[in-house]
């Protein structure tokens, strides 16, 4: 691709990432927790299945899988963890505390649905 | 059937909204062996030979009666030493006459034996 | 479910029983001691190594967040980049991350109160403020900071306006946590050396905030 002497270039175009090099959300975006329950190493907690949240930030740069890593599998394909904002009125029914008050946890990309 | 399937889904340590009692506000001086073990995790992630995952997993594997009774740092040797075992790094025979001897050498060098065997906690 | 783990102060009194009649180790002691020389007669780690990291673990203490936090408060510039990339600030004032962990600095103000706890095990920033008490990675903490947050500051004598929101992080993976506290009222001639000392370790897990007059008081 040409571009002027001096300019900074445009966008690259025809470059390929590895799989999960980009994050697939967005800060601000709308998410669920997914709400299976597999048994062994796992690290969202059972009281946030199913919730929904909002994405808060993407933690970069991306990362193995935590619950692969707990059984010793250090490497491969590396996704995003986020760090996701809950109201704590949605997270615990009959919450007694102030309405505004919440809950940050990160999530690894795997257990994150569109809402 | 309910009962036992939640039991399988929850770790032990999964214990986020259960209830509890008050906080009681206790600490304590880590013992030289219990600041070892810190040392020696830390140096076992250090080399990936367990990483910190695979000690949360292997602490999460010992199950819920263990978790419960022993302490944190014995929970984390327990579970270094059945890591060690899986992967084939340590057998439990060689730990268990490992253990002996270091029994052995401390009771030869502190003139314990018998007088010292009257005191353990086992 | 499991039980709190009250049994943990029992067990401790009973090793601190044995030690006191005989010095003798006790079970958990013999089996560190086997694990780690198996493991440095195999060559898989170096006895240097565990001495090393014991030096290390023991220069890790909340002095060094509270500098830190003294330094945020005096100097703005510093906070902004504290905020947006806690390792890397911590990195500036020399406190170095001997893992792979970040650090998110979760700032306090007046409509804002952040308490930091790790369910799911004992996740604490140790690099900046060495080890955790064991309140924190003990049951009735980390079940109910999650989901009763104001009564767990109750318990701590800390009462959290309705209107102020109470944010609790809870960390499970790479990110640890540091609570920047407020600084308190009447400090404004205050030393940096002086402010760091009102900064103790629970103000930066976010059970208390950082108060004059206060760091007399804590153990």
């Amino acid at each position: 691709m040409k571009d002027d002497a001096g300019k900074t270039a445009g966008p690259l175009t025809g470059l390929v990432f590895a799989p999960g090099e980009k994050p697939i959300f967005r800060p601000g975006e709308r998410i669920r927790i997914a709400t299976r329950s597999p048994i062994g190493h796992y690290r969202v907690p059972l009281y946030l299945r199913g919730k929904t949240g909002t994405i808060e930030a993407v933690i970069e740069p991306a990362a193995i899988d935590n619950e692969e890593e707990g059984y010793g599998r250090n490497a491969g394909t590396k996704r995003h963890y986020y760090r996701v904002a809950f109201p704590m009125t949605e997270v615990w029914p009959g919450y007694e505390g102030s309405p505004r008050d919440g809950l940050r946890i990160e999530v690894y990309e795997t257990w994150l649905e569109r809402r | 059937m309910t009962e036992t399937q939640d039991l399988v889904k929850r770790l032990p340590n999964d214990i986020g909204g259960l209830p509890a009692e008050p906080i009681r506000q206790v600490d304590h001086a880590l013992e030289p062996w219990e600041k070892r073990c810190h040392a020696l995790a830390d140096v076992l992630d250090y080399h990936k030979i367990i990483n910190t995952e695979e000690k949360r997993c292997g602490v999460e594997a010992l199950g819920a009666e263990m978790i419960g009774k022993l302490t944190y740092y014995e929970r984390w040797i327990v579970a270094f030493a059945n890591i060690l075992f899986r992967k084939g790094i340590l057998t439990p025979e060689a730990l268990a006459r490992k253990m002996a001897e270091v029994e052995a050498r401390w009771d030869a060098e502190n003139g314990g034996g018998k007088e010292g065997a009257a005191h353990r906690q086992d | 479910m499991t039980q709190p783990n009250d049994r943990h102060d029992e067990a401790h009194d009973h090793a601190h029983e044995e030690i006191g009649r005989s010095g003798r180790p006790g079970y958990y002691d013999i089996m560190e001691t086997a694990v780690r020389e198996l493991l440095v007669e195999r060559q898989l780690i170096g006895a240097d190594e565990i001495r090393r990291q014991i030096e290390l673990l023991d220069s890790r203490n909340p002095a060094l967040g509270a500098k830190v936090v003294a330094r945020a408060w005096v100097d703005a510039a510093f906070r902004a980049r504290l905020l947006a990339d806690g390792r890397k600030a911590c990195e500036e004032l020399g406190i170095s991350f001997y893992d792979d962990t970040q650090l998110i600095v979760l700032e306090n103000t007046d409509k804002l109160h952040n308490l930091i706890v790790c369910t799911l095990c004992s996740c604490y920033p140790r690099p900046v403020l060495g080890l955790p008490p064991d309140w924190y990675k003990l049951k009735p903490y980390r079940s109910r900071a999650v989901s009763e947050p104001r009564a767990v500051l109750a318990e701590f004598g800390t009462v959290i306006p309705e209107d102020v929101e109470i944010r609790v992080s809870d960390s499970t993976a790479m990110v640890r946590y540091l609570v920047l506290p407020k600084r308190p009222d009447g400090t404004d001639d205050y030393s940096e050396e002086q402010l760091a000392a009102l900064v103790t370790r629970d103000t930066m897990i976010g059970v208390v905030p950082a108060r004059v007059g206060q760091e007399a008081v804590q153990p």
